[in-house]
């Protein structure tokens, strides 16, 4: 074969180009064939029963055609599915709705205590961004079985909430109550906090996540009409749209209850200033909240800037006497009260 | 010989400075095992080699020892091996070296566990103490940087800080071998059981946490009647350490 | 002791553990930092009429400040850089005197007198015996001078301020504030840089501090970077500016492996390492005055000799099949010739050649040996007069006499260009990656570590040379 480096350079960039097309994340070839193999009758039947039992949760109603179109599988294998479905006693058709049986629900509290068991999993445990979680979570969810599941949940210490903020039932089927109302639907100057933030759908939870919205802060409305919903926490406002605001779930708080109205964030502290901590945003999970705790960030810890690096990221911070340089994203989660009397 | 000892304690009546021999790395036949624990950055290591005459390079780093190192000493006719565990700020997460750590102390059981703390911030220090505390009831508090902590304008009151803990308090500056006769010989006395130790169980725990911790550490002790600790398993079994479990499906505690 | 018993006592645990809720280990913290609080304050007191005199302050706004911040640390690593590379010299060079021309032709001598067969004498002194003196020769010098002067520095405190000045540069990449440092360790030594990397408390940022390593150029590879710069890129100037041009063409191979290393930590992030757990954070402990003579003492202990030790165990079997892939024949020819021949399309579509692909897979113990290996190699399939005889490695004592030899075995810029390159992007030296497989404890990271920075220099040195040819 005769050399040219022409010739070369181009079998080069075919094979680049063959291997991105595919190995690229998410879509390639090689894992759209892998996923095509895979979903069986089983992740069928429970992707069915996980969403009836959020629909039946909402106190909606659900029919076999809105089935098909909330489903990404095709409508011919959905039909045989749940056609299936009735037979072995999972669903009931209720008139043109269908419905959960008693056998069907336990079994779609086991695929939620799954998915939130792994969302809580991942958050605590590995460094997977939290955008990664709830897909990770629906791979997952049709995998472990019932031994592998109680061992996390051991491992995790039982937790009650995910990471969203959606509670996780037991293995006994039992659920932690989760109480509040939509950020869109308060009223101007109600008090309250963030419980629950929805990670679907991706496009609106993204936008939440861009603004920096913490699960655990302590919110007052300012403002709230059809354009858009204004509120403060910790130290700053915070503007969203209202289809983004329905997205958020606030308990609400007796104004008594509401203290620290003048909470901030680490990060917004100034040289020369001192603040005491109040506390870890929840936003703050695994190691690196621990790691946090053991630093002697815990509540009534005082604190202040002993020296900013040359690109003012990393701040390091006098605390418990010994400076500790901790970035600006992880003071952000460190919720402080400023102006404290000298000498305290 | 750098680690020639030479403290004032060196002429006091109880330190028998003879009985001294220091053995380097040679831990066999030893009557007494001795952990060195403490937070990164508190001149542990230097404890360690003034301890036993090595030269294990001690770096201005939170976090230097990783692997433990052991050496020992001999003090009047009895041996100690020395174990150098990796500086860590606490015992209750779970990154590589606090498992090494709270794995020797829980599990090797040491006859005396040596804490080493800054002096100059005895605060944060004693957060790793109170958990230390919390899992073996022979353990001595080395006062350490006692230098810096003059420099520093700091003054510590070693009788109400060792009452308070319950446990014998030695101010050392390890740089300069002060106080390591005195450590050494406070070593040897919590060894032998001449000194007895009553050592300090945390206190500030919410209500509920603490029914919980009082009612599984009843439990605990019916099945393991022996062991010292089991307010502190109760407090990782709440947590779900995967280690612990292991160790109470096994019987290690046994 | 009863197995249900135990069962229930983990079930019950669980039960109340839900019972508590979320916070638990939030509260347990709280709680022994207030005990802790009641305590000191109870023994504690602190005289604050007197001004306390923070030095540590004064020198902490300066060594991080805007303007001075970066100067001051440059400088410092430059002047150790620079007291490294010119105080290695003399001693390395009396040492190859003494080893190589001095202990060598002597034990020759020793070995013809008690009539040792050659290829018994050709075995343990021209391989294994050739392969060691080189190592310790090239290596042991910069490295007796370089870590002691990096431990000083640490013992006194300054490391953790240029991680903390340099963090946010590593952060834009997924990476460590003070992977700065085991980056700056890795040009003495990618095994002690990577042993370094325990300062690393982050598992994810620790691995990628490791894997990343090998793209510091090394003390074994600095002289081979140097050697061939002054030869063929020297050679392309005007005289007057050689020195010049090659410098900067060593140095800019440096920088390159700077921003290899920035890229591949990026990539890792985004791709094999984003599962792992990552948190940060950098305690700036006080200054303390750094005891010299116990620093230089342990350090020549903890660094120098172990490593110098390990690079020994490697290369002494490194020499022996060096040794024999030369003198052992298939036919008409060696093993060696043989590889040779079967490598060449390889390495021509590389911009290289069989002999510098074979000399790097033999030399994987010690890349200091992988010049004199290359030498020996080309006379030994070129056939032109020079050399020692097959399977001896040698260097010559002129840049010019080497520079013909090359140019004979038909090297051109080409050649220079992609040796320098692949010099730096090909797979760590094997006490680095045993050091890697023993600091990780993982087959698959090391498999990574090892793998990746060849398939880089592949495809590197493979679009310089079909670019190259094009023009």
């Amino acid at each position: 074969m005769n050399y040219n480096p022409t010739h070369a350079l181009l079998i080069f960039f075919g094979l680049v180009l063959i291997s991105y097309l595919l190995f690229r994340p998410k879509s390639g070839w090689f894992w759209v064939i892998k996923n095509n193999l895979k979903s069986n009758e089983k992740i069928v039947i429970e992707d069915v029963l996980k969403q009836l039992y959020h629909i039946e949760n909402s106190g909606k109603e659900m029919n076999l055609h809105d089935l098909n179109n909330s489903l990404k599988f095709n409508d011919r294998t959905i039909v045989d599915v749940v056609k299936k479905m009735t037979i072995i006693e999972l669903i009931t058709f209720d008139g043109d709705n269908l419905k959960l049986t008693d056998s069907g629900r336990d079994y779609a509290l086991r695929i939620v205590r799954v998915h939130r068991l792994w969302e809580k999993y991942l958050a605590e445990k590995t460094g997977f961004d939290k955008v990664e979680w709830h897909i990770r979570a629906e791979d997952m969810e049709h995998k472990l079985s019932h031994e592998e599941t109680d061992l996390l949940a051991t491992r995790l210490g039982n937790p009650q909430y995910d990471p969203h903020g959606d509670p996780i039932p037991t293995k006994l089927g039992k659920v932690a109550d989760l109480e509040g109302e939509f950020l869109s639907s308060l009223k101007v100057g109600s008090v309250g906090r963030i419980v629950h933030i929805e990670d679907e759908p991706d496009v609106i939870y993204k936008q939440i996540l861009a603004e920096k919205i913490h699960i655990g802060s302590q919110i007052r409305v300012i403002e709230n009409n059809k354009e858009r919903v204004v509120f403060y926490a910790e130290g700053q406002e915070f503007v969203l749209a209202p289809i983004v605001a329905a997205n958020i779930t606030i308990t609400l708080l007796e104004k008594e209850e509401s203290l620290e109205e003048n909470m901030a964030r680490l990060s917004s502290l100034k040289d020369n200033e001192e603040a005491s901590i109040i506390g870890i945003s929840k936003e703050s999970r695994g190691d690196s909240r621990r790691r946090l705790l053991d630093l002697g960030f815990v509540r009534g810890a005082k604190i202040s800037i002993d020296l900013e690096s040359p690109f003012g990221n990393p701040i390091a911070y006098l605390i418990k006497g010994t400076s500790i340089a901790l970035r600006h994203d992880q003071a952000s989660k460190i919720l402080i009260k400023k102006g404290i009397e000298n000498g305290k | 010989m750098e680690n020639k000892v030479n403290s004032a304690c060196e002429t006091c009546p109880q330190f028998n400075a003879k009985g001294l021999k220091k053995l380097g790395v040679h831990t066999d036949n030893i009557d007494y095992v001795v952990a060195l624990a403490g937070n990164p950055n508190t001149g542990k290591s230097t404890v360690f080699n003034a301890l036993t005459g090595l030269r294990q390079h001690t770096g201005n780093w939170p976090g230097k020892t990783v692997v433990r190192a052991e050496g020992a000493f001999e003090y009047n006719d009895s041996k100690f091996k020395l174990v150098d565990l990796p500086g860590t700020y606490s015992l209750l997460s779970t990154s590589q070296d606090e498992e090494v750590a709270r794995d020797f102390i829980l599990f090797g059981k040491p006859n005396v566990t040596v804490i080493v703390v800054d002096a100059s911030r005895l605060e944060r220090n004693l957060n790793l103490v109170l958990q230390i505390l919390e899992i073996t009831d022979k353990a001595v508090l080395c006062l350490n940087l006692m230098d810096e902590a003059k420099r520093n304008n700091i003054k510590i009151d070693e009788r109400t800080l060792s009452r308070d803990l319950g446990i014998p308090v030695v101010p050392t500056s390890a740089r300069f071998n002060e106080g390591i006769p005195d450590l050494i010989q406070t070593i040897s006395e919590v060894a032998s059981g001449k000194i007895i130790c009553k050592p300090h169980r945390i206190k500030n725990v919410p209500k509920k946490i603490e029914d919980a911790v009082e009612k599984l550490s009843t439990e605990i002790k019916k099945q393991f009647p022996t062991i010292p600790n089991s307010r502190w398993i109760a407090f990782r079994l709440l947590e779900g350490d995967d280690r612990i479990l292991k160790a109470l499906r096994t019987g290690e505690f046994a | 002791m009863n197995k249900d018993e135990i069962e229930n006592l983990i079930t019950l645990s669980s039960d109340l553990r839900w019972k508590i809720g979320d916070d638990f280990h939030d509260s347990l913290a709280e709680g022994i930092y207030a005990d802790a609080s009641e305590i000191s304050s109870a023994s504690v007191s602190k005289d604050n009429k007197k001004k306390k005199f923070r030095l540590d302050a004064k020198i902490d706004r300066i060594v991080t400040s805007k303007t001075w911040g970066f100067p001051i640390m440059f400088l410092v690593l430059a002047l150790i850089l620079w007291i490294t590379i010119i105080g290695a010299n003399y001693p390395s060079a009396m040492l190859a005197d003494v080893l190589l021309d001095v202990v060598h032709p002597f034990l020759k001598g020793l070995a013809a007198s008690i009539g040792m067969p050659w290829w018994l004498d050709g075995f343990l002194i021209d391989g294994i015996y050739l392969a060691v003196a080189w190592v310790i020769a090239v290596m042991l010098p910069p490295m007796a001078i370089f870590f002691p002067l990096f431990t000083l520095l640490e013992d006194f405190g300054y490391l953790p301020r240029v991680a903390f000045n340099m963090d946010y540069l590593f952060k834009k990449s997924g990476a460590h504030g003070k992977q700065a440092l085991t980056m700056s360790m890795g040009f003495g030594c990618n095994a002690a840089g990577v042993v370094a990397t325990r300062i690393i408390d982050s598992p994810r940022e620790r691995l990628i501090a490791i894997i990343t390593n090998n793209f510091s150029l090394c003390n074994g590879r600095w002289p081979t970077q140097i050697l061939i710069a002054t030869i063929f890129i020297g050679a392309v100037v005007p005289s007057s500016l050689s020195t010049v041009a090659s410098m900067s063409a060593v140095i800019g191979i440096a920088i390159l492996g700077i921003f290899f290393m920035f890229l591949t930590s990026w990539a890792l992030t985004k791709t094999v390492l984003k599962g792992e757990v990552s948190t940060f954070n950098l305690e700036l402990p006080p200054y303390r005055p750094p005891r010299v003579l116990k620093t230089i003492y342990t350090s020549l202990i903890d660094r120098t000799l172990i490593v110098l030790w390990r690079a020994i165990v490697f290369a002494a079997p490194a020499g022996a099949v060096i040794w024999l892939i030369s003198n052992i024949y298939i036919g008409n020819e060696s093993i060696a010739a043989w590889t040779i021949d079967s490598l060449d399309s390889f390495g021509f579509l590389l911009g290289l050649n069989g002999v510098i692909l074979l000399a790097y897979i033999v030399a994987i113990p010690a890349n200091e040996i992988v010049i004199p290996t290359i030498l020996m190699l080309t006379v030994l399939v070129t056939g032109v007069t020079g050399g020692e005889g097959a399977g001896i490695m040698f260097e010559l004592d002129s840049v010019n006499a080497t520079g013909d030899l090359l140019r004979s075995g038909g090297w051109t810029l080409l050649t220079a260009v992609n040796l320098m390159l692949f010099s730096l992007l090909h797979n760590p030296c094997s006490t680095t990656i045993y050091t890697i497989y023993k600091e990780t404890n993982s087959l698959k990271w090391t498999t990574v570590a090892t793998v990746l920075p060849v398939i880089m220099g592949f495809v590197v040195t493979f679009l310089v040379a079909q670019i190259w040819r094009l023009f």
